[in-house]
């Protein structure tokens, strides 16, 4: 068949051209992995804590040390202890943005159940939202403390007062009934009865129950590479009427079919060797570094059929550029902006919920869009090819328009 | 005329107001080398265009050894080579993946796909530099790879388009000695140039085409003989070229003397008699010339008599 001949022609072209192979191969785990990780970061909330400048004046006092052990536990704040004067000077020369005092006696008055006042001094540099979050951490590291502290102070009262009783009636012992109140506290600490999960708002992911940034960043960069292959498709039937062998070609017993589908059939095999190797290498070195484990979901033959849509309509693009461009610079210039620009809206650099009402709209008004919302449907949701047909359906109508469009304007001269 | 493996019948073709070719007719017998001879813009690559079924023709038939064009396109094409005016080579590709290439496209595989590469390599000389890039060959390199690929499949009908246009004089050489060669073991060969030494020394019969039409064809040394004896082209003053002219045309070796852009063209039976006879004349009319050119009977001075213009104008 004719149509391979020239197919195997054009990838034997592509594989001397280290730029595309780079483009089409290398750069998308590049763009995979370091999107993986920023996302990652920002939905676990990875960034560096703040540090909080404490100036311990409860010198060797038990509770002082417990708040700042504690500060220290979450991952939001770092305690840095300074010396009183220290803190001042650095606080007046914008050193340091704020600083949190504990008082002399602080364990003292804990213990003696009394108000022990924490002062946070806020510095000339300390912004209202570093202020808030510090404060808000400590006030609830600090309630933590005063409600560990006044129940074991209670329950010793109450061990000292059965401790009056008969011995039949003391069941247990003051020092029993604080050592399992605070074994029951600590526990409490790593096992919550009531939990907060870290999670996007429902307004902006639409009610999905989780985001997994890892299979977020395969299947996106996955399409976005996949239909960079029609940038490839456009600009090699550019060069080959550019070199003339276009027109050679016409007058050889080479039909027009099998000359434009031999011109295709290289980006449809590129587009699913694309997905493969993204895929395949996303699964591998994505856990290795840390970066989560991307899931390939539970319905493998769905995968296929949308990887294989995706791949036609990416064709399908392909000689849609070709049918308008007239100009090389046009090639660049149209792929540029349709291939890049329905990347961004589509969400296949940033989650679509990301970019907000009015992008998140017009972002179904391009292929990319649908394409993600099968592999999210299939690798993040679980969902199966019944559920992701009509994402399907839209993308094969993309394809189809594509297709029609570029064929009918298709200028072989 | 012996069987004739080409019929061109009242080609026409226009884009837009560009009537390009207009009512060309020819027959090319089958063994034969015939050149299309024009300057630049003469229509010469239209006319190969539709002859190869590139495009086709607003009215007009072509027929290839019996088969009309338009309703055997693809068993038309199978029997056609064509080596474009420009290269059309993959640069990136080396000549074998080239030539492998064109000859896949032509329907030969497997061993036969082999020889006939190796031949062929063989016959432009790029068997030691075969597995290069043609991308680091010289121009004439490339030029012999561009003809090599339309060669593979041994056409019965090929098509050489100006394929000597900036090609050196070794590789030219090279490319008439190759056409030669082949159309002694039988390919019959349509040669477009416009380059007149080319086409008197390879083609059996020339057809000239200027503004789209064909103004003459015949073998060359008819086309010569028809001229007479020659062309002398004289340089002079503007205003006082139509008086010479006046004179020179009652000489009575000179059959026409015409006025040309500060030229007086003297066509003559016998050029050394009408030379002398102008040159006596623009004496006496005291006439101060600025340029003297005799142009030899050749197939340049059948063009410049035909078409009163020279072929590389």
């Amino acid at each position: 068949m004719n149509a391979l001949d020239v197919a195997k022609k054009d990838v034997l072209i592509l594989l001397k051209d280290r730029g595309q192979v780079i483009l089409l191969f290398v750069l998308p785990i590049v763009f995979v992995i370091t999107f993986s990780a920023g996302i990652s970061a920002s939905v676990s909330g990875g960034q560096r804590a703040i540090d909080v400048p404490v100036v311990n004046l409860d010198t060797g006092g038990e509770a002082s040390q417990l708040l700042i052990e504690q500060l220290n536990a979450g991952r939001g704040l770092k305690a840095v202890e300074y010396g009183e004067a220290q803190a001042g000077t650095d606080l007046q020369e914008e050193k340091i943005k704020l600083a949190l005092y504990i008082p002399a006696g602080f364990t003292a008055d804990v213990q003696a159940g009394q108000v022990a006042q924490l002062r946070l001094v806020r510095g000339p540099a300390a912004s209202d939202s570093e202020m808030a979050t510090v404060r808000l951490v400590v006030e609830g590291v600090a309630d933590d403390l005063s409600l560990q502290t006044q129940l074991l102070a209670g329950l010793s009262q109450m061990g000292a007062m059965m401790g009056d009783a008969p011995p039949e009636a003391q069941a247990f012992t003051a020092e029993r009934i604080q050592a399992q109140a605070e074994s029951q506290y600590e526990r409490a600490k790593t096992e919550p009865l009531v939990a907060v999960a870290a999670k996007w708002p429902d307004v902006m992911t639409g009610g999905r129950e989780e985001f997994d940034p890892s299979s977020f960043s395969m299947a996106g960069f996955a399409i976005l590479f996949a239909f960079m292959g029609a940038q490839v498709t456009a600009q090699s039937i550019y060069d080959e009427k550019k070199l003339g062998t276009f027109r050679r070609l016409q007058t050889s017993p080479l039909s027009r079919f099998d000359l434009m589908l031999g011109k295709m059939l290289p980006n449809f095999l590129i587009a699913l060797v694309q997905v493969a190797i993204i895929f395949g290498l996303s699964m591998v070195l994505l856990p290795l570094m840390n970066l989560g484990k991307p899931s390939l979901g539970n319905d493998p033959l769905a995968l296929v059929v949308v990887t294989v849509v995706l791949a036609v309509c990416s064709t399908g693009l392909g000689v849609f550029i070709a049918a308008l461009a007239r100009t090389e610079s046009q090639v660049g210039g149209i792929a540029t902006v349709l291939l890049w620009t329905a990347g961004v809206v589509g969400g296949a650099f940033i989650p679509a919920f990301l970019l907000g009402n009015f992008l998140n709209t017009i972002g179904k008004v391009v292929p990319h869009y649908w394409a993600l919302q099968a592999y999210n449907d299939l690798l993040i949701r679980g969902k199966g090819l019944v559920d992701v047909l009509p994402a399907v359906g839209i993308l094969a109508g993309f394809a189809l328009l594509f297709l029609v469009v570029g064929l009918v304007k298709f200028r072989f001269d | 005329m012996a069987e004739p493996i080409l019929i061109v019948e009242d080609l026409e073709k226009s884009y837009g107001d560009n009537h390009a070719v207009r009512g060309v007719s020819f027959r090319v017998a089958r063994g034969e080398i015939f050149g299309l001879l024009g300057p630049n813009g003469a229509g010469k690559t239209t006319t190969i265009s539709m002859l190869t079924g590139l495009f086709p023709p607003d009215s007009g038939t072509v027929t290839v050894d019996g088969l009309d064009l338009k309703t055997h396109l693809t068993a038309v094409k199978a029997k056609l080579g064509l080596v474009p005016q420009d290269l059309a080579i993959y640069p990136t590709l080396s000549a074998r993946q080239n030539l492998t290439f064109f000859g896949k496209i032509y329907g030969l595989r497997g061993k036969q796909l082999n020889n006939r590469v190796k031949e062929v390599l063989e016959m432009i000389g790029l068997t030691d530099k075969a597995d290069k890039a043609v991308e680091t060959y010289s121009g004439g390199m490339k030029r012999r790879v561009n003809i090599g690929a339309g060669l593979l499949h041994k056409p019965d009908l090929l098509f050489l388009d100006e394929p000597t246009v900036g090609v050196d004089p070794q590789s030219r050489n090279a490319i008439f000695e190759n056409v030669e060669a082949l159309n002694r073991e039988g390919m019959t060969v349509i040669y477009t140039t416009h380059y007149m030494e080319e086409a008197q020394r390879l083609c059996h019969r020339v057809g000239i085409i200027d503004t789209g039409k064909m103004v003459a064809l015949d073998t060359p040394s008819a086309l010569i003989r028809s001229l007479g004896g020659g062309i002398v082209l004289l340089g002079v003053a503007e205003e006082q070229a139509e008086a010479l002219a006046e004179q020179v045309t009652q000489l009575p070796t000179v059959k026409a003397a015409t006025r040309t852009d500060g030229q007086i063209k003297i066509e003559t039976h016998r050029v050394q008699e009408a030379l002398m006879g102008a040159l006596d004349l623009a004496n006496q009319l005291d006439v101060r010339l600025t340029s003297l050119e005799i142009l030899e009977p050749n197939l340049e001075s059948v063009f410049l008599h035909l078409t009163g213009k020279k072929l590389r104008e």
